[in-house]
């Protein structure tokens, strides 16, 4: 590694003198800089005139700058006046009003962090605005107007761009070790940005359909009729099919996982071991297309000859090989979790128990299996989470009939719903209803998740339990 | 020494479990190769698909449409996740974001890939007027494997020796010289293994894909310009091999010899990956403590 010359800290007078003269030429950067943040934001001030909003009805279309959406309400033609929402104006108000607040901060009151936050709340403004021009198409959809179009301008890309310049050219003003902490963080904080804009979108998306349904007759009525006459909506049957699926799947795996990871854990000798671990890591690693064709091709034939012989008539597609499909997929991340788990185990405990005399089997079924137990309730959960989740593994052979889930009979779990319909669904309430299922599914997940991360954060190993 | 009834019987349900686990990976690897490597010659994998039957049946739009979506997407998640997973490591002080950082791509990779499938859809082929193509695609695909990325990354620049860091900021680095001069090098065979695995997941992945890219098998660039011709495909819909796994299995216009075909692709596929990731992991890794 080699260090450039400005990386060295000053320590003798000449070094002092170049540090000077660096910095007085770092000052005129900086002056610089200051005058382009004042700049950025008379620039916001005339996007403002820019075509922001485009609006296409059948052959008609509007183009909106932001300037018009806040202060008019538009006639479009004769018979339509577009009113726009309070809360949409106030956005694209907000806005600039926050670029403007960043810029003096950072200009007159130095606080240059509180600038960039500002600014980059301005974005957020944006994003929101874009977020809801969705809302007004659909919106459009539900007054009955045709099949309206609402697409963002290039007034919106320049504003995303001001916003985006001006947070990094305040954050710049900090110096460069300072401002490269800032976009670190920026960065790290994506990942959070896109969890809450899934989470408001998947219940943006999906409870208009269930307002519109009715919670109970959603969650509870018995008939999926998307596309009849009189369409129902009711998924109880697809619940079920995921409930039912996702706990025969634990019954089979969990037992099958728990005892391979005490065969890696303590029986195996090293180099079965050895081959069996990364064999479980490319179990993990098939996609879940291939054990759903797999399960087409092999498993489906054999529960149908099967049942045939004991004189049940079914297509052999259905609930018993979701089940096993389900188990054989859930295997790899209940073994490797419940592997680590058990290793973690003090060997202290180990060693006392057979001091005194257990052998052992005893001694992991008896101690050391439950002092790991919260590690491998955690590793359960998470199995319960791919289970649920799991789609094309299951569409592949579930049969995607909606009726009460037995044993042989095909059934739609809430994925294989979503995934099968969404090809040809209609807009409008069936799509709708879709996302309703998403939500449900969303909702489930959620659950799963938060619980798991509870669990693994009061397990691991404590030794308290 | 005498042996328990009891500990007999669950000893051999010990063997059996481990026995059952290797018999069904040996049996899906061997299953989908016996019956599809005799189908897949040179000219399955050079030439095109068409729907048309008795037409061509080759899989090369498919194989150019996942090493596209496998490119734009790690071209999208892996600065962002460096990035990330440096200010988790090297910058944050243990509170309340780190905390909603950490249990945020927690939920992340929790989130089953049909969810970003209807988010993708939502986001990028509705609200941004992407249509359905690979570019969607791709961004979809960016946000599943931001969790798999940011978790091995920040592993591995954890497990770069502290003794490093200090030897760099006591020859007077700033912290940034530091980071990417002596930390990230050094962090550099977790990150790859973290990004071939990335890749091991887009190459399977199907539900996410499945109404995002759209399912044309056309894979010819239009326009003349080079701009066009380039890049101008990433606006168009494409297959992928796990999805064209998934359409001709069910749809059954296609002999059977073609999911068996592309199934076999896709084994060999995943399974060079994987023996990739675990190689350079080993080799490279020299803290390596796994």
């Amino acid at each position: 590694m080699t260090l450039g010359k400005r990386d060295l800290a000053p320590h003798n007078e000449l070094s002092r003198k170049s540090q000077c003269l660096l910095s007085s030429r770092q000052s005129m950067a900086d002056r610089l800089l200051k005058y382009i943040i004042p700049m950025l934001t008379l620039f916001s001030l005339v996007a403002y005139s820019m075509p922001y909003l485009r609006i296409d009805i059948g052959t008609k279309s509007v183009e909106l700058s932001a300037l018009m959406i806040v202060i008019a309400n538009i006639r479009v033609s004769v018979e339509y006046l577009l009113v726009f929402p309070v809360l949409f104006r106030a956005i694209i108000i907000i806005s600039p009003l926050l670029m403007i607040s960043a810029c003096i901060v950072s200009f007159f009151l130095k606080k240059h962090i509180i600038a960039s936050i500002l600014s980059i709340s301005a974005l957020m403004c944006q994003i929101i605005a874009s977020l809801y021009s969705s809302e007004i198409a659909k919106s459009l959809v539900a007054n009955g107007i045709g099949r309206p179009e609402v697409s963002m301008k290039y007034g919106w890309f320049v504003f995303i761009f001001l916003t985006v310049v001006l947070s990094l050219s305040v954050l710049a003003q900090e110096g460069l070790e300072k401002a490269a902490e800032q976009v670190f963080q920026f960065t790290a904080l994506v990942s959070v940005g896109i969890v809450v804009i899934m989470t408001v979108y998947m219940f943006a998306y999906g409870t208009p359909a269930i307002a519109e349904i009715g919670l109970i007759d959603f969650l509870l009525g018995k008939e999926w009729r998307p596309t009849a006459g009189e369409p129902e909506f009711g998924i109880l049957y697809m619940i079920l099919a995921t409930i039912f699926g996702c706990v025969g799947a634990i019954a089979i795996g969990v037992p099958v996982g728990l005892f391979t990871a005490v065969f890696l854990a303590e029986v195996a000798p090293k180099k079965l071991g050895d081959v069996i671990r990364p064999a479980v890591d490319l179990l993990a690693g098939i996609p879940s297309v291939i054990y759903g064709f797999i399960g087409m091709k092999i498993l489906v034939p054999v529960i149908r000859e099967l049942s045939i012989r004991f004189g049940i008539n079914t297509t052999g597609s259905g609930l018993a090989a979701v089940i096993i499909v389900l188990a054989v997929m859930i295997l790899p991340t209940i073994i490797r979790v419940t592997e680590t788990t058990l290793r973690s185990v003090p060997r202290s405990y180990t060693e006392a128990a057979l001091a005194l005399g257990n052998t052992k089997i005893s001694t992991i079924f008896s101690i050391q299996i439950p002092a790991a137990r919260s590690g491998i309730l955690a590793g359960v959960i998470l199995g319960v989470g791919r289970a649920i989740g799991e789609t094309m593994a299951v569409i592949m052979v579930a049969g995607n009939i909606v009726k009460f889930p037995t044993l042989f009979s095909s059934v739609r779990p809430m994925t294989a719903g979503i995934a099968f319909e969404m090809g040809y669904a209609e807009a409008g309430l069936h799509r709708q209803s879709l996302f309703g299922i998403g939500l449900v599914l969303f909702v489930f997940i959620m659950i799963v998740n938060v619980s798991f991360s509870y669990i693994s954060k009061k397990g691991g190993f404590t030794g308290e339990n | 020494m005498r042996i328990k009834k009891k500990d007999a019987a669950l000893l051999v349900l010990i063997w059996s479990s481990a026995i059952l686990t290797l018999t069904i990976l040996v049996g899906i690897i061997g299953y989908v190769l016996l019956n599809g490597l005799p189908h897949m010659s040179l000219s399955f994998l050079t030439s095109t698909y068409s729907a048309v039957k008795g037409g061509s049946k080759g899989v090369l739009p498919m194989i150019i449409n996942t090493l596209y979506i496998v490119l734009i997407s790690l071209l999208l998640a892996v600065p962002l996740c460096l990035c990330g997973a440096i200010y988790m490591t090297q910058y944050a002080r243990q509170g309340r974001l780190v905390h909603a950082i950490r249990f945020a791509t927690e939920v992340l990779s929790g989130i089953p890939s049909i969810i970003f499938g209807l988010f993708g859809y939502a986001v990028f082929v509705v609200l941004f007027q992407f249509k359905l193509s690979i570019l969607s695609g791709s961004l979809t695909m960016m946000i599943c494997i931001l969790p798999i990325i940011m978790r091995t990354t920040e592993e591995s620049l954890l497990s770069v020796p502290s003794m490093y860091k200090e030897a760099g900021l006591a020859l007077g680095a700033g912290k940034l010289r530091v980071t990417m001069g002596v930390v990230l090098p050094n962090a550099l065979p977790g990150i790859l293994t973290g990004i071939i695995l990335a890749m091991g997941r887009i190459v399977g992945e199907t539900a996410a894909l499945l109404f995002t890219v759209g399912v044309s098998g056309n894979f010819l660039p239009k326009g003349d310009n080079f701009i066009d011709a380039t890049f101008g495909h990433i606006f168009e819909q494409g297959n992928t091999l796990a999805l064209h796994l998934y359409n001709s299995a069910m749809n059954g216009k296609d002999p059977v010899a073609v999911p068996f075909a592309t199934a076999a692709v896709l084994i060999i596929l995943i399974f060079i990956l994987n023996r990739l990731a675990d190689l350079v992991y080993r080799r490279l890794n020299r803290f390596g403590d796994r």
